[in-house]
């Protein structure tokens, strides 16, 4: 497709409360790579799911391969041509590849396929993209990747012209994203064009042809991504610069907070460390190399086989996560929707439930002490909301995230477990959040981030232990560590493994 | 959680409850005279009672079918220990234990065993009401129950009934719970996403156990006013009081995934079916037609409910 596949003129979306879109007007050319960013809730992902109907625009047209686009339904949209790939995929995990493939296609009738060279070019397809995904494998045990990949098959094969990734990235291991970039560079050549958002700018100046910058609602601005670098669009971003990187820290490592002692699971094989005060220690390992199994048996939720942890130079044991937060062990869970959020409620209870002594008395909730503290979060790490009685369903990815880690912070622990913390969190609150981490670690709490993200871990963390296939198996120093090393050494033990 | 939706839901209730009043007086004399609202709240009172833990219990995303026998064999109990020469306040509290015993029970089988609700309490409501006949040999007490035995039920403080202040207390204390207290947001944390509850540092088991307990023992409490106010012991009491419960909870706004829902309206919900079956008492419409209306009732509101969310929520 030459020329503008998609013309959106005025578009805009009102929610109670909230402007999500105003008047936002936005051309794509076909067959690009046109990529969004923009600070949480600047309307990125309001603008997709108009694009999709998942939600109902308030205003403004859409001209879709110079045609009014106004699909009254998700599927109608897809059926015109506009796939997504959503953040949650849609794949189920009880079925095989080829079955996954074929669901909901009406080439089959009964299981009987009624047009079998359809479904041919529906294989040929999967071999294109990923010759070396099995067709009769059960789809829950492939790789996040792995579904991924199926997923835009999928579009491919529903001969989508316009595919929409909603950060792709954000739990891909730095290979899987590569993998991924190479497919997205293939979609060009089958004249398919991509609109991808992230807040990984990396990813924008791997594969962006255009960027669009969003803020508040409306687009700043538009640029070819060939002539624009980091700085600038960090400052369209967000109107200013922001300082990325290590900040040198004094820590006196004379205070053991937590020793952790041939640590055993299910997963995890002898794994010792120590974490003093004041101290902020990464973990960095790829996906499924057992960082988030470490968090979750420090915090009581998966059976210790072996090991001992002791904390303050005592001996403990947690049955469940509430006996961890009341001898001041905190954790921010990786899945924030399935383990970090309750979305049907509020912002304030979301917030408050880590810390309930902080708020009430005999059981008893005292309303204005629960509002300062909830709101003392919503000011100091920026969450953009209608009010602390918003729904945390309503909130965009980046806020809730946000409200996850202020959860966390509510519970005034002494050491703080944050499993990818600053997942779908944009640059400028990255960075704003990383500084009142070393703020806590300042005041002597003890840190540890389990990260697949190098450049979050180099930024952040005093002491670098690396992990894979359920142990540690390097530890480093900052001033040791390069983004190389890193990924080298996670990386070679993987192969290692027959 | 109070909210702006909440708000909207229970006027949208308080209005379909006004519509219902306003037909009923219309077609019927008896139905607006005082007389005839004291009865409908008297009804109305034992599952605003049971109802008022149940809602807790609702929202913490949990269900239990057990309640109707759970009342009929406490109340049984109450008859049956005062002949035993029990003193009535003993007998009262130790017929309420009965049903906080059962409570118990049905706590261990879903948060021990992890039986899903819905069996492990139908489990126990059959049992519960099998216990009642055995104990009785299926016949009712009525014989050596003495003359403190119906005060609870049928006796005034002033002009108020006994029971009508009981009720109100209850609701008001479930009303705390629910809006005031940290046993109310574990109830809601724990039906709007358990795992993230019990991560947050909700002892979910121990508060899931807790609710079915206060359900167990505010259901024995309605057997004990119950069989209180009829003056007699009898094992069949409170066959199908589970879904005149359950419905009025539902009404009000419940969802049965749990996450939503409130004790006020509930009372709503409550006095809904009150007015229903009572008017359909008052024009002589056969009990089979009742329990056919009480079913659309019931999908009606949940359609009407859903219907107000989506429009509210936007
Ligand atoms: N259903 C809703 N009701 C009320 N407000 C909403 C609703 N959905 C989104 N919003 C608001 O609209 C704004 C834009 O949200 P959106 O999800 O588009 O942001 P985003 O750019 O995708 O941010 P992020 O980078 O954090 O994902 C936010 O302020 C959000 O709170
Ligand atoms: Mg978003």
């Amino acid at each position: 497709m030459n020329g503008d596949i998609l013309d959106i003129r005025g578009l805009g979306k009102k929610y109670p409360g909230v402007e999500a879109l105003k008047e936002v007007s936005l051309t794509i050319r076909g067959d690009s790579v046109h990529c969004v960013v923009g600070e949480n809730g600047a309307g990125k992902s309001t603008f997709i799911k108009i694009l999709t109907r998942a939600e109902e625009r308030t205003g403004g047209t859409i001209l879709f391969k110079g045609r009014e686009f106004r699909p009254r339904s998700i599927r109608e949209a897809m059926n015109l041509g506009i796939s997504t790939l959503f953040q949650e995929l849609n794949v189920v995990d009880q079925l095989t590849v080829e079955q996954n493939l074929l669901l909901g296609r009406e080439d089959t009738l009964l299981g009987v396929i009624r047009r079998p060279d359809r479904n041919r070019r529906l294989y040929q397809i999967l071999k294109d993209f990923a010759p070396d995904i099995p067709l009769h494998r059960r789809v829950g045990e492939l790789s996040f990747a792995e579904k991924q990949v199926i997923e835009i098959v999928k579009a491919v094969a529903a001969e989508a012209s316009l595919l929409i990734m909603d950060e792709p990235t954000a739990a891909l291991s730095q290979k899987e994203a590569g993998r991924l970039f190479e497919l997205i560079r293939g979609l060009k050549q089958q004249h398919i064009t991509v609109i991808y958002i992230s807040h990984i700018l990396d990813d924008i100046f791997a594969i962006g042809d255009y960027v669009t910058v969003f803020r508040d609602g409306a687009i700043i601005g538009t640029a070819r991504v060939a002539d624009i670098d980091r700085p600038a669009l960090i400052r369209m971003m967000i109107g200013k610069t922001v300082a990325e990187g290590y900040v040198p820290r004094k820590v006196d490592r004379q205070e053991v907070g937590l020793e952790v002692e041939g640590l055993c699971t299910a997963k995890l094989r002898e794994v010792s460390f120590r974490l003093h005060r004041g101290e902020i220690l990464g973990f960095y390992g790829l996906r499924g190399a057992g960082k988030s199994e470490i968090a979750q048996a420090l915090y009581g939720l998966d059976k210790i086989l072996a090991g001992s942890i002791r904390l303050g130079g005592r001996p403990v044991r947690f049955a469940i996560p509430r006996d961890g937060l009341r001898r001041g062990v905190s954790l921010v869970p990786e899945e924030r929707l399935a383990e970090g959020l309750i979305l049907k409620l509020p912002l304030r209870p979301n917030v408050s439930i880590s810390n309930p002594g902080k708020i009430s008395r005999l059981g008893v909730v005292n309303g204005r002490r629960e509002r300062a503290a909830v709101e003392r979060y919503v000011r100091e790490l920026s969450i953009k909301v209608t009010g602390i009685e918003q729904r945390a369903g309503t909130l965009s990815g980046g806020n809730q995230q946000k409200v996850v880690i202020a959860k966390c912070l509510n519970a005034d622990a002494t050491v703080l477990l944050m499993d990818e913390p600053s997942r779908g969190i944009d640059v400028g609150a990255k960075e704003e959040i990383h500084g009142l981490i070393r703020d806590l670690a300042a005041q002597g709490a003890g840190v540890i981030i389990f990260s697949s993200e190098y450049q979050e871990i180099l930024n952040l963390c005093d002491r670098i232990l690396l992990v894979a296939d359920g142990r540690i198996i390097k530890e480093l120093s900052n001033s040791e560590a390069s983004a190389e090393e890193l990924l080298h050494a996670v990386t070679q033990t993987k192969r290692l493994k027959p | 959680m109070r909210s702006n939706s909440g708000l909207w839901q229970k006027l949208v209730l308080l209005g379909v409850l006004a519509l219902i009043g306003t037909v009923l007086s219309i077609l019927s004399r008896e139905f607006l005279t005082v007389t005839n609202l004291i009865n409908v709240t008297r009804q109305v009172a034992f599952v605003v009672i049971t109802g008022s833990a149940v809602t807790l219990l609702m929202i913490s995303g949990n269900f239990d079918l057990s309640i109707g026998s759970i009342l009929g064999l406490s109340g049984m109990f109450f008859a049956y220990f005062i002949p035993l020469g029990l003193p009535l306040g003993v007998s009262l509290a130790a017929a309420t234990l009965v049903g906080t015993a059962i409570g118990l029970l049905n706590g261990f089988l879903v948060v021990t065993l992890r039986i899903p609700s819905i069996i492990a309490t139908l489990g126990t409501m059959y049992a519960a009401r099998g216990l009642a006949l055995v104990i009785t040999g299926g016949n009712s007490i009525h014989l050596g129950l003495g003359t403190n035995f119906t005060v609870l039920g049928r006796g005034l403080v002033g002009p108020l009934p006994i029971t009508l202040l009981l009720t109100v207390g209850i609701l008001l204390l479930f009303y705390f719970f629910e809006t005031r207290t940290i046993l109310g947001r574990y109830s809601y944390a724990i039906g709007g996403n358990r795992r993230t509850a019990l991560l947050s540092g909700v002892n979910v088991n121990a508060t899931t156990t807790l609710l079915y307990v206060l359900v167990g023992t505010l259901a024995g409490f309605s057997g004990v006013l119950m069989a209180s106010r009829l003056g007699v012991g009898q094992p069949m009491v409170g066959q199908g009081f589970e879904f005149d419960v359950i419905v009025a909870v539902i009404l009000g706004g419940t969802s049965l995934e749990g996450g939503e829902g409130s004790v006020i309206g509930m009372l709503i919900g409550a006095f809904i079916v009150g007015f229903i079956a009572n008017g359909l008492n008052l024009l002589g419409i056969h009990s089979f037609y009742q329990s056919i209306l009480k079913g659309a009732v019931l999908v009606g509101a949940v359609l009407l409910d859903r219907v107000l969310k989506e429009r509210l929520r936007g």
